[in-house]
C-alpha cells in the first residue's frame, strides 16, 4: 500500500499542468513506476492499474482471471484506503469507455471511492464518454449520482462549467433529468443562464409537471436573470433535490475516517466532503460547517478560464481586498462554508445579488431539516457537541448580519411544534429572537400557539427565557424599523434580503400582536408562578422596551402593560421591581407627551388612541395615590376590596399600607431612616415620617439608595407643594 | 366496564397521584424514576399498559389526579392502544386532568399522518400535547419537569390556578399547515 502513497506524492509534487488526459496520467504513472522500481519490489496494485490502462477493447470479461484478480485488488484498496486521483482517472476511463463492455462498468463505478480529490479532467472525459458510448441508462444515472456524491472532492470546476451546455443537453433524458438538474444547480453561473435553456426547462415542466428539481433550477435561473424567467416560483419550496441513497456513502465515510488523521496532518487540498449530496443521510456531517474553499483552485486558471475575472473568496484576506473585488467574486462550492468566515459574511451583507443567499438558504434549510426534524434514529445524538456548535455558528452569523436567514425561520416554525422545550434551548431561543417580522395574520398560528402551549407547561426558567427571547425579538423588529423605514412614504422593507415588504400599519399590527401576546403570557404566568420576582424582572425588561417605542425607535405606537403586570409590579416585595415600574411609567409619560406635542405640531395622521391615555392616567393616579398620598383601596382604583372586609382584617389605617413608608418593599428603608433620623427615640412611629420635612428627607434618602426610577417618576408626575402642611402631593394629569 | 373517576375519592394531604399509560412500557419507567424524586410534594406514580385498570385493587388505589398517555409515534399500536383506553376515563378527567405525551416526533421513519392523528385526537379532547425526547437523560428530566408542572395544578396544589384554567391555555390546537405559509 505504501506504493499508492508514493504514487500520489510524486504526482502532487510534479507541476500542475499535467494529467490533462489519461495519456498524461499514463506518463506520470510510468514515471512513478520507475521511481518505485528503484526502491522496492513490484506492487500488485500498480500492476493492476496498469492492466486497466492497457487492456484492449473487446477483451472478454467472462472467464478472464486476470481481469477478475486485478479488479478485486483495486476494490480492496478502494474500500480500505480510497483511490488516489490517478487511480480514479484510470478506472473511470476504463469503465466509461466500455472497453470490456458494460458489465464491469457498474462494478467499477461502485468502487470509485476517492482518497483525497477527484481530478476534474477525469470527470470531464467521462461526461464526454456519456455521449459517445452506448452506456445503459441505469449506469448513466449511477455515474451522475457518483459525480454528485464526490462533487466537492473534484479539485476544480472550471472545465466542468465549460461543458455546461453539453451537460445541459442530457436534461431531456427523462431518467437522468433529476440528477442532471441537481448537477446543473451546482454548476450554474450567471453566464450559463440563457433564453433557450430557460425555454427548454419550461417545456420540460409542461411535460413532466411541476417537479421540484426543475423548479429549483428555474428558481436559481430566476435569481440570476429575473427578466428571462417569468414563471412565478413559490417562495418556499417543500424540499430540494431528492435524496439519493448512494452506494458510496458508507464506504466513503469509512475511508474518510481511516484517512482522517493523515489528511488533517498533511493539510492536503481541502478535505471538504461534508456536502449536502453525499451526506444526505449521514449523521454529524451536516453539522460541520465546511471549510471555505474555492471552486477554482489555482490563480493561473482563474485568469484564463473565463472571460470575466473572478476571485475566489478564499483568496481574500482583508476587508480592503473584499471591497476591491466586490463585483467579481467567485462563491465557494459549498455555501455552508460562508457561515464560518467573517469576510464571506461581510460579502453576503453588502451584495445585492440574491443567488448567494438563495444557495445558502437552500443548504441551510436542508441541513436543519435533516438534522433536527427528520432524524434517522429518533434524534438521540442531537445533544451532541456538533449540534451545539453548528447552531452557535449559525447564531453568530445571524448576529453578524443582524438578521436571520429565511430557512432558519421556516425551520423554527416547524420545530416549535415538536419541541420539548429543553432540547438546545439557548440556541433555539436565540434563533427565535432573530426571526424577521411576521405578518399579523400569521403570527398567532405560527408562533403564539406553539409558544403558549410550551410556556404554560414548562418550568419557571423556560418562562423567563421565553420572555427574554420575545424581548430580543421585539428589540430587533424595532431596530429594523428604525433603520429601514422610509420617511416619505410609509412603506418599509424590513429585511434587505427578503422581499417581504410591509406597510407601516402592517408592521404596527405585528408589533401590537407581539406586545399583547407577551402581556397575556406575563399576566397569567405571574399569576401561576405567584408573582415570582425573577419572572417579574424579565417582564419588566420587556416593558422597558415597550415604553420607549416612540422616542427610541420612532414607531408611533404606545401599548400600556395589562393590569396583570402593573399591579404585581406595584405591590412587589422587592423595591427594585417597584423602582423599575416607576421608571417605566416615567418613560411612558415622556413618550406620550412628545407624541402629543408632535401630533399638534405636524398634524400628521398618526394617532394614539384616547384609550391609551386613559389607561396611562389611571395607572399614574393609582400609583401616586398608593405610594404618595396613602389613599389605598379608594373607589375607582384598579384594586378594590370591600369596606367590611378591610375592617374585618383589623389592619389599622389600611389606606396607608402601600405608601412609600409602609409598602412592604420599602418598609425596611423607612425603619432604617427612622433610626437614623431620631436615634434616641425608643418607640418607632413610622407615620411621623409623613410630616413635611422628614418626608422630603426620606425621599432624598431613598433617592440616594439608587432608586432613580422612583426619583424620575416623582419629578415628572408630582408637583410638590412644600408649603402645604403634610407634604401631600398633587398628581399632574393630562 | 369500570370508569376511572376523578372525584370519587378524597385527595391525600400534600400528595399528587399520576397515572402513566403506555403500551410499550418503556418510557414510563424512566419517567417514574425521576418523578418520585420530587421533594416538594409526595408524588405517587402508577403505571399501566392500558385502561381499564384491574378491579381487584380498586379500593386501595388513590385518587388519580392526572392521566398521561404516552404515545410512541413510531408504533401504530401505541396510538391505537391509547385511543381505546380513553373510553375508560370519566368525562370529568377531560377538564384538565388528561395529557398526551409524544415521543419520537422528530424521527425520520414516522409518517406525518401519525403526528397529525395524535394532534387531532388531543385537540378534539381539548387536552395538552407534550413532546418528549425519551432517549437522552436531559430529555427525560425536562419531560418530568413539565409533567410535574401540569400535575401540581391538576392535583390542586397551586392555589392561584385550576386544572381547567391551565388546560384552557395549554390545550392542543389543530395542526397548522406550515409547509406553505402564504405570505401575501
Amino acid at each position: 500500500m505504501a506504493a499508492t502513497i508514493n504514487l500520489s506524492d510524486s504526482e502532487r509534487s510534479s507541476p500542475n499542468d499535467q494529467s490533462v488526459s489519461s495519456r498524461s496520467s499514463n506518463r506520470s504513472l510510468r514515471v512513478a513506476e520507475k521511481e518505485r522500481r528503484k526502491n522496492e519490489a513490484e506492487d500488485p496494485f500498480v500492476l493492476a492499474l496498469k492492466y486497466f490502462t492497457d487492456v484492449e477493447a473487446g477483451t472478454p470479461v467472462y472467464g478472464n482471471d486476470d481481469f477478475e484478480r486485478n479488479l478485486v485488488l483495486v476494490e480492496k484498496v478502494a474500500y480500505s484506503k480510497g483511490l488516489s486521483p490517478e487511480a480514479i482517472s484510470v478506472m473511470l476511463e476504463f469503465a466509461m469507455s466500455l472497453r470490456m463492455g458494460s458489465s464491469p462498468c457498474v462494478r467499477v463505478l461502485k468502487c470509485l471511492i476517492p482518497a483525497t480529490v477527484v481530478p476534474q479532467e477525469a470527470v470531464v472525459r467521462a461526461v464526454v464518454w456519456l455521449g459517445v458510448g452506448k452506456i445503459p441508462i441505469s449506469t448513466q444515472v449511477l455515474f451522475i449520482k457518483w459525480v454528485l456524491t464526490v462533487f466537492d472532492m473534484i479539485d476544480t470546476k472550471d472545465q466542468l462549467r465549460a461543458v455546461y451546455g453539453f451537460i445541459f443537453s442530457y436534461v431531456t433524458e427523462e431518467n437522468l433529468c433529476p440528477f442532471i438538474c441537481h448537477l446543473l444547480y451546482l454548476l450554474t453561473r450567471k453566464e450559463s443562464v440563457r433564453v433557450f435553456r430557460v425555454r427548454k426547462l419550461l417545456e420540460l415542466q409542461s411535460k413532466l409537471g411541476r417537479q421540484p428539481f426543475l423548479l429549483h433550477l428555474l428558481s436559481l435561473y430566476k435569481v440570476f436573470c429575473p427578466e428571462l424567467v417569468t414563471l412565478s416560483i413559490p417562495s418556499r419550496m417543500r424540499s430540494g433535490f431528492r435524496n439519493h441513497i448512494s452506494p458510496w456513502k458508507s464506504a466513503l465515510i469509512a475511508v474518510q475516517k481511516r484517512n482522517g488523521l493523515q489528511v488533517a496532518s498533511s493539510m492536503s487540498l481541502a478535505f471538504t466532503i461534508k456536502d449536502k449530496t453525499n451526506s444526505r443521510k449521514r449523521k454529524h456531517c451536516h453539522l460541520e460547517v465546511p471549510a471555505l474553499r474555492s471552486v477554482v483552485n489555482k490563480e493561473a486558471q482563474t485568469e484564463k478560464c473565463s472571460s470575466r475575472k473572478v476571485v475566489p473568496l478564499v483568496q481574500l484576506h482583508s476587508f480592503a481586498q473584499l471591497l476591491e473585488n466586490m463585483h467579481h467574486i467567485e462563491l465557494p462550492a459549498q455555501m455552508g462554508s460562508l457561515l464560518g468566515s467573517s469576510l464571506a459574511l461581510q460579502y453576503l451583507d453588502c451584495v445585492q445579488d440574491e443567488s448567494a443567499l438563495l444557495r445558502l438558504n437552500f443548504w441551510l434549510g436542508y441541513a436543519l431539516h435533516e438534522e433536527f426534524l427528520f432524524c434517522g434514529d429518533g434524534g438521540a445524538i442531537q445533544n451532541s457537541e456538533d449540534a451545539l456548535q453548528f447552531l452557535n455558528k449559525l447564531l453568530s452569523a445571524h448576529h453578524f448580519l443582524q438578521e436571520g436567514f429565511s430557512s432558519s425561520e421556516a425551520f423554527l416554525y416547524k420545530f416549535l411544534n415538536v419541541w420539548d422545550g429543553s432540547l438546545l434551548r439557548p440556541q433555539i431561543l436565540g434563533l427565535l429572537s432573530n426571526i424577521p417580522v411576521v405578518p399579523s395574520s400569521q403570527i398567532g398560528r405560527l408562533l403564539f400557539e406553539p409558544l403558549t402551549q410550551l410556556f404554560f407547561t414548562s418550568s419557571l426558567f423556560f418562562k423567563c427565557g421565553l420572555v427574554e427571547c420575545l424581548n430580543n425579538m421585539l428589540l430587533k423588529w424595532l431596530t429594523w424599523h428604525s433603520v429601514y423605514a422610509l420617511e416619505d412614504d410609509l412603506d418599509i422593507s424590513l429585511n434587505s434580503h427578503t422581499s417581504i415588504n410591509m406597510t407601516l400599519s402592517g408592521f404596527k399590527d405585528s408589533v401590537m400582536e407581539l406586545v399583547n401576546f407577551v402581556g397575556q403570557l406575563a399576566s397569567v404566568g405571574l399569576q401561576i408562578e405567584g408573582c415570582q420576582s425573577l419572572l417579574l424582572s424579565f417582564v419588566l425588561d420587556f416593558y422597558e422596551t415597550v415604553c420607549d417605542t416612540f422616542l427610541k425607535y420612532g414607531l408611533p405606537l404606545v401599548v400600556m402593560p395589562p393590569s396583570g403586570v402593573f399591579y404585581p409590579a406595584l405591590f412587589a416585595l422587592d423595591p427594585v421591581s417597584v423602582d423599575r415600574l416607576a421608571y417605566i411609567m416615567h418613560r411612558y409619560k415622556v413618550n406620550l407627551t412628545s407624541a402629543k406635542a408632535q401630533e399638534k405640531l405636524t398634524k400628521q395622521a398618526f394617532h394614539i388612541s384616547r384609550q391609551t391615555f386613559h389607561e396611562f392616567n389611571h395607572y399614574v393616579v393609582d400609583m401616586v395615590s398608593c405610594l404618595w398620598n396613602s389613599k389605598m383601596f379608594q373607589p375607582g382604583m384598579g384594586v378594590q376590596l370591600g369596606e367590611e372586609l378591610l375592617l374585618k382584617s383589623k389592619v389599622p389605617q389600611y389606606w396607608t399600607s402601600f405608601d412609600l413608608i409602609h409598602h412592604p418593599a420599602f418598609m425596611s428603608y423607612a425603619v432604617d431612616f427612622h433610626q437614623k433620623c431620631w436615634p434616641g427615640k425608643k418607640d418607632m412611629d413610622l407615620s411621623s415620617i409623613k410630616h413635611s420635612k422628614p418626608w422630603s428627607w426620606y425621599l432624598e434618602y431613598l433617592f440616594t439608595q439608587g432608586y432613580d426610577g422612583l426619583k424620575q417618576f416623582v419629578q415628572s408626575n408630582i408637583s410638590r407643594q412644600l408649603t402645604a402642611s403634610d407634604g401631600q402631593g398633587d398628581t399632574q394629569q393630562r | 366496564m369500570s370508569l376511572l373517576k376523578p372525584f370519587s375519592k378524597l385527595p391525600g394531604l400534600n400528595s399528587a397521584n399520576i397515572l402513566l399509560v403506555e403500551n410499550e412500557e418503556q418510557f414510563q419507567q424512566s419517567l417514574a424514576d425521576v418523578l418520585v424524586e420530587e421533594t416538594s410534594v409526595a408524588v405517587n406514580v402508577r403505571l399501566a399498559k392500558s385502561l381499564p385498570l384491574p378491579m381487584e385493587n380498586d379500593e386501595s388505589r388513590p385518587r388519580i389526579d392526572l392521566v398521561v398517555f404516552i404515545i410512541n409515534l413510531t408504533s401504530e399500536l401505541s396510538f391505537q392502544s391509547a385511543e381505546t383506553s380513553l373510553k375508560y376515563l370519566d368525562p370529568g378527567y377531560f377538564l384538565g386532568k388528561v395529557c398526551f405525551m409524544v415521543t419520537n416526533a422528530r424521527n425520520a421513519s414516522v409518517p406525518t399522518e401519525h403526528l397529525d392523528a395524535v394532534r387531532k385526537l388531543a385537540a378534539s379532547l381539548h387536552c395538552p400535547l407534550l413532546f418528549a425526547e425519551d432517549q437522552t437523560p436531559d430529555g427525560v428530566t425536562s419531560a418530568t419537569e413539565r409533567l410535574l408542572t401540569v400535575l401540581k395544578v391538576a392535583a390542586s396544589l397551586v392555589p392561584t390556578t385550576t386544572a381547567l384554567y391551565l388546560s384552557n391555555l395549554t390545550r392542543c390546537t389543530l395542526p397548522p399547515d406550515i409547509d406553505q405559509p402564504s405570505f401575501d
